[in-house]
């Protein structure tokens, strides 16, 4: 029917649009609600593709930037009352804030000293939101209420999809811009080799500082909005498994590879359910108590593996393997 | 006779109504995960109950659905829990996990109309008197009265011109509790010479019970997740402090205490401890989990076993008609023979969702006779209805 | 005195589990994050031998230090192998998996529950008094104990041993080793081994000491500053790291605040990457300006 390429992957795009833009349509609540934690997690997924799979840094600091971005949202609203949209601003300022402070020591280095210094931004944001919830009386957790912009609050499950796939979308273009400009040929060429990148004079300290700041603010402000969508902050929310699943997402997608992100971050968010509705229909959930939560951690750690090793494009790479292939004309 | 017939028809069309199918209850807990050790009992607890419930034909012939689902202690898997149960739905949504997945499962459940009791996990303080409406608590233990109790306790047995040294760990319900516990003690009189607040992720808890013990207290009192208070514990004794150590009652306490063997560690409690084996209610629950094939201790199911008591008492308080709104406002004034389990029943009333009478136990080991001992049996606290302890 | 006796202990514990790091990260510049797993799942093994195999001690202790030398090997040889010659964040994403993998296989196969071996192996740990008034409980003086040796053993073997030499000649430069004659994936594997080894003999003294759990993987993520201040690639900055990270935590307990004996260690750690990322001992770094 479509003869050229072009058409058949825009009729292709569209198709997808049109089930993405359709789901709340015809799914549960529940439903709806794995789609939202799937877009959700899209912001984060995708910062950390530019910060490892273009970059190439790996950090252990997700989990303590969501945390950072969702505690400014609950600090600045109990403390200062301050309205979502100054909120919503200043937390990717936080987490930017913190990328400088914990990227500039690591970065300067060759090597994987990032990673060790996220570790201890790890330890050291959830000692400081754990002594925020005490000292203030929020044992518990923090709650805060839903957002309200523009006049135009978002409360139903609906309008947070919508909501959360708005800031996927910018989040999408937003590191697609940065990755076909200048600072993304850097980048690339970084990745590949630090001493030719840095013997055709491009600063490449800076270049990494940048996208991990960039990072950093953008995932922080998904913890930002994270807050708002859970209505609630609480300490033991950020765990460094946390930080791990989106390690895992950006391997599963492919590195380098923003489609990529996408991928593996609806593959691992929606990994987990799945893993859970197939063991409750092959054994009685409570009796095999101790066993969903640790086949999530064993699967996870084999499919990052198997994917390391034997297919570093990750799910990305495989897709493109499998798409018709241009005819030689 | 015709028209009788064509009345008697009627009739049962309309009951048949207002008769609806099996209750529908949901639960989500920690089944698996880190915290899984702590709530997963609970759950189980539940589910023997229900199951024998059902065996038994239900209450009032009707059925009790039990729906699970494990969060495992995250926040963003159990507000899908609850959205789940919500639209398979569940009549009272149940929780027994970690307090961090509290709000969401409340929004969800707010949004629904649909109570939320919290079985197994610390009771938050919407429970306490003015209670909201739709939640609702039969855990065993709460910071304030906890703390409350042990002071009391101490003050009874050893007066209160002693030092104090308190423990707790680094999360906030721990350390709320225990700053309640040094208030409360300093305002008797009591002097408190520590209070060390140990990380959880602590690999040895020698420095921080040296600090303890370079104090020199004569009594310290530990309120936190078992792992804590029992590392903590085995700190101060490895160092040679022989005193007095009193702490909570968690489900592994008793396990622990056989373990441990010291006559010096006063464990607070309000669930009956099984040693006592010989209550009828304790033989029921070990009968129930073995039928079951259960793997949990059967001393370790008590949590659950109450919240099954609470649903059964409430189904039988409301008769055939067990929609939903008749489920909410039931549970408003609700009163649950705890068969022994606590140290008495538990109420409800409409602005009391914790319960009117909160009773505690002391327990200890007595190596003269190789078994736990009761060194004071059960004594209550009548809760505020003014709502001034609300933690 | 009490509070030396708690500095060694610790310095101990962190030095055992440090020089792992160090034995890897110099052979192959790799960091595995998978090192607090591995102490773990040692732990496991030792549970497992003591209950399933032979409950006398020295038997148990000695069948699962073995098993875990295989597992290190097992990890190089089945998944790291593959790596080799792939860039350096490969590897070290493939640690973060394996130590994630790990950690789901233990529970799958342990349950959650918190363990004794100690218990299981009909050991006694009484609390020793030393020097007056201070106390040690047993198995923790063992632990200094075996540290020693495995230091003693790891200086002599790097500096004597052949295969020692060798790990030292590819730390240094591995192609120019590989030039040599030197089988690289050998070599590798072997750091890999003993690595696991000390880790799980750590792992396997805490879980008598104290009990096995799964938060023992806290304790690998603590003996990253540990090494990191003494380098990376260095044994006896692991030694000087531990010490200063002990010292640091307990005084921090004793005289200051408990809660910040988790957070400054990794302040440390950060102060120390500013001024001097190659630790105390490390080899210089190349630095690029800021």
């Amino acid at each position: 029917m479509f003869k050229s390429l072009s058409t058949q992957s825009a009729a292709l795009k569209a198709a997808l649009w049109l089930c993405v833009i359709g789901l709340p349509f015809f799914a549960t609540p529940a439903q709806i609600d794995i789609a939202s934690q799937v877009w959700l997690a899209a912001i984060g997924a995708i910062s950390l593709m530019l910060l490892t799979g273009y970059a190439g840094q790996i950090s252990l600091g997700h989990s303590a930037l969501l945390a950072a971005g969702a505690f400014s949202v609950g600090i600045l609203t109990k403390e200062f009352s301050a309205p979502p949209w100054v909120c919503l601003i200043l937390s990717p300022v936080i987490g930017a804030l913190l990328g400088l402070l914990f990227g500039l020591p690591s970065l300067r280095l060759r090597g994987l000293y990032l990673a060790v210094s996220t570790l201890a931004m790890h330890v050291l944001v959830v000692y400081l939101g754990g002594e925020y919830e005490t000292k203030r009386g929020y044992s518990t957790g923090i709650v805060v209420d839903p957002p309200s912009l523009l006049g135009f609050t978002v409360q139903t499950a609906v309008q947070w999809y919508f909501f959360l796939l708005f800031f996927a979308a910018l989040a999408y273009l937003l590191v697609r811009n940065l990755t076909v400009g200048r600072a993304g040929r850097a980048w690339a060429l970084l990745r590949t080799n630090e001493t030719v990148a840095s013997a055709l004079g491009i600063r490449v300290d800076r270049y990494k500082l940048l996208a991990f700041v960039i990072s950093s603010a953008m995932t922080s402000f998904a913890g930002g909005l994270f807050a708002y969508y859970r209505g609630f902050v609480s300490i033991e929310a950020f765990s460094i498994y946390l930080s791990i699943q989106y390690v895992a997402m950006i391997i599963v997608g492919g590195m380098g590879s923003l489609v990529g992100a996408l991928l593996g971050c609806a593959f691992v968010t929606i990994l987990p359910y799945v893993i859970e509705g197939s063991m409750a229909q092959l054994t009685f959930l409570s009796s095999q108590a101790g066993a969903i939560f640790a086949v999530n951690y064993a699967v996870f750690g084999i499919l990052m593996i198997a994917f390391l090793i034997f297919e570093p494009q990750g799910l990305s790479g495989l897709i493109k393997r499998f798409l018709p292939k241009r005819s030689s004309d | 006779m015709r028209q009788q017939l064509a009345l008697a028809t009627i009739l049962a069309l309309g009951s048949t109504a207002a008769y609806s199918a099996d209750t529908i209850i949901g639960i989500t807990g920690a089944i698996t995960g880190p915290a899984a050790s702590s709530y997963a009992p609970a759950v189980d607890g539940l589910r023997i109950y229900v199951e024998r419930l059902n065996k038994a034909g239900g209450v009032n012939g009707k059925q009790v659905k039990l729906l699970i689902q494990d969060d495992q202690g995250e926040p963003s898997k159990a507000a899908n829990n609850a959205k789940k149960l919500l639209q398979d739905g569940a009549q009272i949504v149940v929780s027994a996990s970690l307090s961090s997945t509290y709000a969401p499962i409340i929004a969800e459940a707010k949004r629904a109309e649909v109570p939320v009791l919290f079985a197994g996990s610390v009771c938050p303080k919407e429970v306490f008197p003015p209670a909201d409406k739709l939640l609702f608590c039969t855990t065993a233990f709460t910071a304030e009265y906890d703390s409350r109790a042990a002071i009391d306790f101490v003050k009874e047995t050893k007066g209160t011109n002693l030092k104090l040294a308190l423990g707790a760990m680094a999360i906030p319900v721990s350390r709320g509790g225990i700053d309640f516990a040094e208030g409360y003690a300093k305002s008797l009189g009591m002097t408190i010479v520590d209070k060390q607040i140990i990380p959880p992720t602590a690999a040895d808890y020698m420095p921080f019970a040296t600090k303890i013990k370079s104090a020199e207290p004569d009594l310290i009192y530990s309120w936190a997740p078992w792992i804590n208070q029992v590392r903590t514990f085995e700190a101060m004794r490895k160092l040679g402090w022989q005193n007095t150590f009193v702490t909570w009652g968690h489900l592994e306490a008793e396990e622990e205490m056989v373990r441990l063997k010291d006559p010096n560690l006063l464990v607070l409690g309000a669930n009956a401890l099984f040693f006592n084996g010989d209550l009828p209610i304790h033989k029921e629950i070990i009968a129930a989990a073995k039928a079951a094939g259960s793997t949990s201790n059967p001393n370790q199911l008590t949590e659950g076993w109450i919240a099954g008591l609470t649903i059964e008492t409430l189904l039988k308080q409301i008769g055939s008609d067990n929609s939903s709104e008749r489920i909410r406002s039931a549970m408003q004034t609700l009163k649950i023979d705890t068969k022994g389990l606590r140290g008495g029943p538990i109420e409800f009333t409409p602005t009391n969702h914790f319960r009117t009478t909160q009773y505690y136990r002391i327990y200890k080991w007595d190596s003269a006779s190789n078994q736990i001992t009761i060194p004071k049996n059960w004594f209550k606290y009548e809760i505020d209805p003014a709502g001034a302890g609300s933690r | 005195m009490q509070l030396i006796v708690n500095i060694v202990v610790l310095t101990s514990l962190y030095a055992l589990v440090a020089c792992g790091y160090v034995l890897i990260y110099r052979v192959s510049r790799v960091l595995n994050m998978a090192h607090g797993e591995l102490m773990m799942l040692g732990a496991y093994a030792l549970f497992a031998t003591a209950s399933g195999i032979s409950g006398n001690p020295v038997i148990a202790l000695l069948i699962s230090a073995v098993l875990s030398m295989f597992i290190g090997l097992a990890t190089y040889q089945v998944l790291m192998r593959r790596l080799t010659g792939s860039s350096v964040l490969a590897a070290v994403l493939t640690t973060i998996a394996i130590g994630i993998l790990i950690r789901g296989m233990v529970v799958l196969i342990w349950s959650p529950q918190p363990q004794y071996p100690a218990r299981l192996l009909g050991l006694e740990n009484p609390s020793l008094a030393i020097f007056g008034d201070a106390r040690i409980s047993m198995l923790s003086a063992v632990l200094i104990g075996v540290t020693v040796l495995v230091y003693s053993g790891l200086f002599l073997f790097l500096r004597f041993g052949s295969w020692g030499i060798r790990l030292r000649a590819v730390g240094q430069n591995a192609l120019l080793a590989a030039q040599r004659g030197i089988n690289l994936h050998a070599v590798f594997a072997f750091a890999w081994g003993i690595s696991t080894f000390t880790a799980s003999t750590a792992g396997m003294l805490v879980a008598m000491d104290k009990g096995l759990d799964s938060t023992m993987v806290m304790i690998g993520l603590k003996a990253f500053p540990a090494a990191l201040v003494g380098g990376l690639d260095s044994l006896f900055g692991a030694i000087l790291g531990a010490l200063i990270i002990a010292v640091i935590e307990v005084l921090l307990i004793q005289y200051v605040d408990p809660l910040l004996s988790d957070v400054v260690p990794f302040l440390v750690l950060i102060v120390m990457l500013t001024i001097r990322p190659w630790g105390f001992f490390g080899t210089r770094e190349q630095l690029d300006r800021v």
